[in-house]
Parts: C-alpha cells; structure tokens; sequence
C-alpha cells in the first residue's frame, strides 16, 4: 500500500468533520500466488448519513500505518487488528502489546490460522464449490 | 427442599464468565421485586469470604479460569457452586468458539447445573434452592 | 507525587459485567486508565466456519443478552441485503416495534445499575419492576424473555394481532404514566444531581473527537442516530432524536429517561401507521447462497451497531464483523476517567452504559 497517499486521505476525511466509523479486517486465505494469504482491510468512515470506505489489501508482515494522529479512537481496532489478525500496524497512540485480548490460539484470525481450523473441519476446500447455483446479489 | 424450611440465610457470589449478558441479567431480575429472592433471606454479595453459594453464568476461557478459581478458594467450606445457563453447563452454543475451553466443571466442582439460554428466573430460583439442599448436606457430613 | 496503580475489576461490586481498568492515581486524581478485555471474549466470529449462515442467526442474537433482538434482526437485515430479499411490509413493522420495546427494555435495565452504581438502590428496584412490564409483552409475543430468536432471514416467525398490538401500546402508555414519577426523581432529585451534575464532562468536540456514539454523543449535543436515515421505516414515523448539552453524567441519564417516552411513542405511531393487515405474509421462503458483503448499521439502545458480512457463494459465511457501541465508546470512556476522582470512576464507566460481551464478542 502507499502509506503516504492512504494517511493524506484519512486527513482529509478527519479535516472534513468526518468520524471513524468501524476498521474491519478480513482474512484472505492462502491461494496461488499468495502463500502466506492476506488482509482486506478497510477504514469506514461516516458523516451524518453517509459511510465511506477506504479499502487496502496488505500481505502478512506488510507495515500498516496507524491512523490514531487523525482518528484517536483507532487505537482499539487497531490492537484488535493486531492481536487477533497478526497485521503489522505501527505508531500506534495507545500500544497494548498484545495485552487486549490474550487469547488462547494465538492468533486466530491469521489466514493460516483459518486454513488450519478449516483443514481440521475436513474443508480442504472453501472456495465456491457450486457457483453455478450460487444466487448472484 | 421447600422454601419455608431454609435454616439460615444463603449468601450468594455472583461472577459472570464469558456469558453474553443473558444469564447474569436473570440472575438480576432474581432479586428484583417480581421475583424478589431477598425475601427468602438470600443475599448477592461481592466478597466471596461471605458467600456460600458460587453463581457462575457463562463458559470458561483462558482468562478467567485463575479468577473463578480464586473466588472458589477464597469461600469458606462448605461450599456450593450453581452452573447458571447453558453455557456455564457445557459452553453452550459457543462450545466449539476457538477461545472457549467448556463448561464451569472444567474449573471448579459443580453441585447444581441449571439449563436454559437464557435460564429463566424460576429455574435460576430453583437451582439455588437445589444448592442450599447440598449445602445442607455437606454441612451435616463435615459436622 | 507518587504514583499508585489500582487495578478495577474484573470482579467488582459496581460492575455487572468484567472489564478491566489499571487506573493510575495521583493522590485521588486519576491521570491514566489502561483498558484490558478479554475476559468474555468468546471467538463468535470465527464461529462462520462452523455454522451454516442459515443459523448463525442464532449465534449473532447471542452476542449480547440485553440486545439480542436488534443483533438478530441486524444479522437478518444484512443477509436479506446480500441476497437481495424482500421482506413483507408487515414483518419490518413488527421488526421496529420490536426493537423499540428493546430500547425500553435496556435503558430501564441501566437506569437500574446506574441507580445502584450511585448508592439509590430503591430506585434499581422500581426501573426493574417496571423492565418486567416490558418483558411481559415480549414473552407473550415472542415467547421469551432474554432471547428471542424470532427473526429470521426474509422476515419474522411471528405475527402480533391487530388487537393486541393495540393493547400493547395501551400497556406501555400506563407504563410511561406511571414511570414518569420515577423519571422526575432522575431528573430532579437533589441527592442524584450533587452526585451526577458536573461529573465526567465529556465536550462536544471531545465527543466528535472520540468517536462516541449513541446516547453518549447525543447527551453532548452530537445530532446523532442512524434512527435518522430512515431505514427501516424510521422514514415513515416523526423521529426527532433526544439531544442535550451538558455533556455529564447526568445529561447521559436524562437522555435515557427521555428516549424512554420517545420510543413508547414511536411504537404508537408505528402502530396507527402500519396498515391494518392481520394474517398478511410476515416472511418470505429464501433460497440459494449468499455472494457479496455488505455494511449494515442499526441504531441500538447503546448507540450505533455496524455489520460486516461477507459471503463468498458458499453456506458457510467468509467474515462476519460486528463493531458494537461499546466498542465505539470506550475511547470516550478512557478519556472521561482521566482526571476525575477515583470515586467518580464506577459512575463514570455505567454512564457509557457498558456491554462487555457486545465489545469482546
């Protein structure tokens, strides 16, 4: 991701009164390509009635730049984003080294942690196995 | 063991373990006037040195196995504890969570498991009366 | 000075819930409070790996006992939305009702523990004695007290007759007359007033700044509610949300014991306005498996609920992500206990009106 054009936008979101509305993560598991998996990440943003997305894909490891000097309050999410995902995210206002959750699997939510519990399930397979009668939104 | 025989009066420790709120409420609405368990003598306290009955609603995860078995520890004998709800039973529907290790037993001995999610007042009722029998019967063999 | 760290909770007479806050103390002044969860923390969402999205509904409505109908019915929404449903008019009305009278429920039920958090325990006692009215009218019509699991994806399980429903809105009328008496001593009471009035001010740039949402913001003068985008039919009643200035403790309690009265009278106007169709389809048969993702925002009694779900063709779900108000409103919390006084701490964390297992899910 380019950091510096991803902090410029949440800014400009912060100088237009917006608030923070929710961070999410998502776990991409690991395909062809893309061995350790990876994180769709996005920053949602909200002004009265509206909501806006900001969207990245970043790979494990990859640095993820906090965006607690435009949004204080992300210091939550994004040590969830940590704990929970094992995503990256530096400089961040209130580091709770890992201390928020302390969950039994460490980790849970990293891609090969999903690849392992679902490997356990017998569903070597998660992608769409019946798309043809998948029911299209 | 009807009401109207109770000897003394229970004190009951309530601690929530990674319940969703459901059950404790209940424990709650226990002691509200509807249903208004004080009448009876029973009393909810915060210090488990007073208690005699532990009140456990919600499963076991890592975090809170030290802190339920602390509060065990530090009750006086005898002592009873009451699994509330189905998650302080067995980890109810979230048994299989990957943070949930199972049910209160997996911790502390339990005397009374009580069913329901969320277990009803009545029933929460009755498996304190349930654990004030027990009560009565470890007292009498430790006597 | 010297420097003390008391650590609050997980186990404390003052909260219903366990949370814990290393508080570090200047004397009785508190300059730092560290937020440690986990303790309810369950891994529900990584439950989609597990259960069929047709009954995950029934994990969702569990992530939190008090507002158990809205997280079912936020679930239902935002899987109608990815699959494109349409839903009977006559389920969203009772949707709404519903949902309402869990607003009712909820804040007598904090009106209760906040009362009890500042020494008036007659007054816990009477707010409980009124919630159970309310409980009573969702046992007849669901057929539970705590959980409901009466929404379904593509509508409701069960319908409420024309007669009853207005018997239902006569009966929390009587409820909001004879509540008013309580209501008055909330808002009037000497004793709450030297307790609450000026404690943990929280300012309406502070509140912008944090991120706070729900009774929270609104008690700071923040026009806030996703009441006001008209969803879910909110567009058809006259909502106007309840706002005051102070921005204090007490200001978030009367905020709550206003929204009381204003939530009965939307059940009344969603009533007179509904069209009068007993025994109209309140559900529709929903087929196929969900592809897309959606955001889904409802506003809860503790404010502003938002719904990740992301279906990838399959039965099983590939993400579901709910961040729920009291996650929004901790940093506003952490900001509040900095600088009070450590005897203003409990009032200070049961004025968030904190869900625990809603935030650690």
């Amino acid at each position: 991701m380019d950091k510096d054009a991803f902090l410029a936008r949440v800014d400009r979101y912060h100088r237009d009164g917006w608030r923070l509305a929710i961070i999410n993560t998502t776990s991409i598991l690991p395909a062809e390509g893309m061995d350790g998996g990876a994180f769709d990440i996005s920053w949602s943003f909200a002004s009265d009635q509206l909501i806006e997305h900001v969207r990245e894909r970043v790979l494990p490891g990859e640095e993820v730049p906090s965006i607690s000097t435009s949004f204080g309050a992300a210091f939550l999410y994004e040590n969830e984003m940590r704990e929970l995902f094992g995503v990256n995210v530096t400089g961040m206002a209130l580091d709770l080294k890992g201390q928020l959750y302390q969950t039994s699997t460490i980790v849970p939510f990293a891609p090969s942690a999903i690849r392992a519990r679902l490997d356990a399930l017998g569903r070597g397979d998660p992608a769409p196995k019946h798309e043809a009668g998948a029911k299209k939104a | 063991m009807p009401m109207s025989l109770f000897k003394r009066s229970p004190w009951i420790l309530h601690y929530d373990g990674s319940s969703c709120n459901g059950c404790d409420i209940e424990v709650l609405a226990c002691l509200t006037p509807l249903y208004d368990v004080e009448r009876f003598g029973v009393v909810n306290t915060g210090n488990p040195k007073h208690a005699d009955i532990l009140l456990v609603t919600g499963s076991v995860n890592e975090r809170n196995i030290e802190i339920i078995q602390n509060l065990y520890r530090q009750m006086p004998d005898p002592k009873v504890v009451v699994a509330v709800g189905a998650c302080a039973c067995s980890g109810g529907i979230f048994a299989r969570a990957y943070n949930i290790q199972g049910g209160i037993d997996q911790v502390v001995p339990v005397d009374v498991y009580v069913p329901g999610c969320a277990a009803r007042p009545e029933s929460i009722i009755d498996g304190v009366v349930s654990g004030i029998a027990a009560l009565e019967q470890k007292r009498k063999r430790s006597a | 000075m010297k420097r003390t760290v008391v650590p609050m909770g997980p186990q404390h007479p003052v909260l219903p819930e366990p949370i814990v806050l290393d508080l570090v103390l200047e004397d009785e002044k508190v300059v730092d409070a560290i937020p440690t969860i986990g303790y309810i923390h369950r891994g529900l969402e990584a439950l989609v790996e597990r259960v069929e999205y047709t009954e995950f509904g029934y994990v969702v409505e569990r992530i939190c006992g008090i507002c158990s109908f809205m997280h079912g019915m936020g679930y239902a929404v935002a899987m109608e939305e990815i699959m494109a449903v349409e839903v009977p008019e006559r389920a969203r009305w009772l949707r709404l009702i519903w949902a309402e009278m869990s607003r009712i429920h909820s804040h007598l039920l904090w009106l209760g523990l906040g009362a009890d958090a500042f020494g008036f325990e007659n007054l816990f006692m009477h707010c409980w004695r009124t919630r159970e009215e309310v409980l009573d009218i969702f046992e007849k019509t669901t057929g539970g007290r705590i959980i409901f699991s009466v929404n379904r994806i593509g509508g409701v399980r069960r319908d409420i007759s024309d007669t009853e429903l207005a018997a239902i809105v006569e009966k929390l009328q009587q409820l909001g007359a004879g509540f008013a008496a309580t209501a008055r001593i909330f808002e009037t009471d000497p004793s709450i007033r030297h307790r609450l009035s000026g404690v943990g001010i929280l300012s309406r740039e502070d509140a912008h700044a944090v991120d706070a949402v729900g009774p929270m913001a609104r008690a700071s003068g923040i026009r806030m509610d996703t009441r006001l985008t008209g969803t879910h039919l909110y567009d058809r009643l006259d909502f106007e949300p309840v706002l005051e200035t102070a921005g204090d403790c007490l200001a978030r309690v009367v905020v709550r014991v206003r929204e009381i009265s204003q939530s009965i009278d939307l059940i009344r106007q969603a009533v007179d306005r509904m069209p009068k169709a007993e025994g109209a389809p309140i559900e529709v048969k929903v087929r196929g498996l969900p592809t897309g993702e959606v955001f889904e925002r409802l506003e809860q009694p503790r404010g502003e609920v938002i719904y990740y779900i992301k279906a990838n063709g399959t039965k099983y779900l590939e993400r579901f992500r709910a961040r729920t108000p009291t996650f929004a409103n901790i940093p506003a919390m952490i900001k509040l206990v900095k600088g009070c006084d450590l005897a203003d701490v409990p009032n200070i964390i049961m004025t968030i009106d904190p869900c625990i297992s809603c935030t650690e899910r």
